[in-house]
């Protein structure tokens, strides 16, 4: 268990000393969050529930989550499994499952701050006022929906090459970014793209916490879309993992 | 020099005796007990339709070093995979330290250095000593930080970051994080491949001294001098198949072999057999050609024994030569020796 604490420490420290990393994942929620607040009157009911500067930092919250996890596995997984580590990795005695429970763990953690910045500009500039107790709780209920995330960050390291690892992540970051309805309410949207967003993880994502914020129940709807996300992809990862185990590729 | 010729050498010493009960066609290992620290029987390895293996069967004492010879595409990284579990045979059993090549993995008994093509095989952006240190931990009973950077001579690059080392170095490294646990038995591919003339020997004598302590080394190398000057013996692999299996000193004396050929009025073979250094006698009509490893002594006793020889020439094959007998042919030695 000492070893899997070690390799777990060690990914976060190297994520947490990228420059790249770090000036994208907190770079770009924060940038937006920024553009996007005086954009509308803060007061202004969206969806016909909650006030447009709640929407905006569960929004921007969804966004941050998405930005780090995708860019936690992605490109930084496909790179070093090009170099040879990951089967360096391999050969030595840690389980071939803890690699990749180790980078989904370590693209959860670096969620984690990412949350608590998006949500302390929310505080400070955004005009969110709210309990420490619902503070709290919407981190944590945005922190756990965000697995599947994660678990695609990481599946698109192991689909990908180095090369092209990273327009796949651009591409996703705003497909599921803007689709999702992040960007601007997806009441607002044609009604063609209004369906396809409802299809995303990343709307429900955020639902879920503005169901929260506005006092409704949260969606069950929400919730199995979510959970359908994270075992398809849990999946696909364990399948990509085994056809990779079987080529001496892992 | 035909293939069979040259294992014909490789497998019998200057006076004919085998010279290891695991070369190819030779009595089984099995009867020496638990002595092997690795063992492949049959072992058939596919790439969709490219035979990669082709029943190889090799094995490896305790504490040898062995040399896994042979030209690019031969099959040497495909073993070194199946060795270390990360490749399931298709056909056949790979037995490691006594047990399943991952079974031994997984106890952290055995170390490797990979080859990594273009990339370092290191992770990018940490320093060299954490992860060294890293790997470390990985091992249940490791060798100490300090015995490690000793073994690898990687006490000036702890502080460098992986991105910043050169080819040479970052070899070093990965030679650090492959004998950072402590293993019984070590895999190096083709180990020297981005270092300098003096890395090389550097690298060599560390692993020497390594390997000295009754620890188990086997590498893949294209390159005939490194096997012949390092490891105890030789594997010969081409086209997925054990070519050609002796030690070094018998793989060199085969390379240094010489072809004595020249014309008698009616040839004797048992006469030829006996004379010094000849290995190998092959008559065609009224044409001899004699195989000897000491071309000089073979032409003095065929002047002693009063063979009424013409036209003798005697012809040399150069080591690339040899080599390239060695590892081009598709025929299977072990049939011709056989018969």
């Amino acid at each position: 268990m000492s070893a899997l604490f070690a390799f777990a420490r060690f990914e976060l420290v190297r994520l947490l000393r990228s420059w790249k990393f770090l000036a994208i994942t907190v770079g770009f929620p924060v940038v937006f969050y920024m553009l996007f607040l005086g954009e509308r009157s803060s007061g202004q009911i969206v969806d016909g529930t909650v006030p447009w500067r709640v929407y905006l930092m569960v929004s921007m919250c969804t966004f941050g989550s998405l930005v780090a996890a995708l860019n936690a596995g992605g490109s930084r997984l496909a790179t070093e499994r090009s170099t040879g580590w990951a089967r360096q990795l391999r050969i030595t005695p840690m389980p071939a499952w803890s690699y990749v429970a180790t980078k989904v763990t370590a693209s959860m953690l670096v969620v984690l701050p990412v949350l608590a910045l998006v949500e302390l500009v929310g505080l400070t500039f955004g005009g969110v006022r709210l309990g420490v107790v619902q503070w709290f709780a919407l981190t944590g209920l945005l922190w756990v929906t965000a697995l599947p995330f994660a678990l695609l960050g990481v599946f698109v390291g192991f689909m990908v090459n180095a090369e092209t690892a990273y327009p796949v992540v651009t591409a996703l970051m705003f497909v599921l970014g803007y689709f999702g309805g992040l960007f601007n309410p997806v009441s607002q949207m044609p009604q063609a793209l209004q369906s396809a967003a409802k299809a995303l993880p990343s709307f429900h994502h955020a639902l879920l916490a503005l169901e929260f914020l506005s006092g409704q129940t949260l969606g069950a709807g929400n919730w199995l879309i979510l959970s359908g996300y994270t075992i398809v992809l849990g999946m696909a990862l364990l399948w990509k993992h085994r056809v990779e185990e079987s080529r001496g590729l892992a | 020099m035909s293939i069979a010729q040259i294992t014909h050498a490789l497998n019998s010493d200057r006076n004919g005796s085998p010279v290891s009960s695991d070369s190819a066609g030779s009595p089984r290992a099995d009867s020496l007990g638990g002595d092997w620290a690795l063992r492949f029987d049959g072992v058939v390895r596919r790439y969709g339709r490219h035979l990669a293996l082709d029943h190889l069967d090799f094995q490896v004492r305790r504490g040898e070093t062995l040399a896994l010879l042979g030209p690019n595409g031969a099959g040497k990284s495909t073993t070194i995979s199946l060795l270390l579990g990360l490749l399931r045979p298709h056909e056949g059993t790979v037995e490691v330290l006594g047990t399943t090549a991952r079974g031994a993995v997984g106890q952290g008994r055995v170390g490797a250095m990979l080859q990594t093509g273009s990339g370092s095989g290191l992770p990018p952006g940490v320093k060299v000593s954490e992860a060294l240190a890293l790997v470390q931990r990985l091992y249940r009973s490791p060798a100490s930080f300090e015995t490690t950077v000793e073994r690898s001579g990687i006490s000036s690059l702890l502080g460098c970051r992986t991105n910043q080392l050169s080819g040479g170095e970052a070899q070093r490294v990965r030679f650090a994080l492959a004998i950072a646990g402590d293993p019984e038995l070590v895999f190096l591919d083709e180990p020297t491949v981005a270092m300098d003339v003096d890395g090389r020997r550097t690298f060599w004598r560390m692993m020497r001294q390594f390997s000295q302590e009754g620890r188990t080394i086997v590498f893949a190398t294209h390159h005939l001098e490194e096997a012949d000057q390092i490891a105890d013996r030789v594997v010969v692999i081409n086209h997925g198949r054990v070519v050609a299996d002796g030690p070094g000193a018998t793989l060199k004396a085969a390379v240094a072999a010489r072809h004595l050929r020249f014309v008698v009025t009616d040839p004797d073979p048992d006469r030829y057999d006996r004379l010094e250094g000849v290995t190998d006698v092959e008559i065609y009509g009224t044409g001899v050609t004699l195989i000897s490893l000491d071309a000089d002594a073979t032409a003095r006793d065929l002047v002693r024994a009063n063979i009424a020889f013409r036209d003798l020439e005697v012809t040399g094959a150069c080591m690339e030569d040899a080599f390239v007998a060695l590892t081009e042919s598709k025929r299977n030695p072990s049939d011709e020796t056989t018969q």
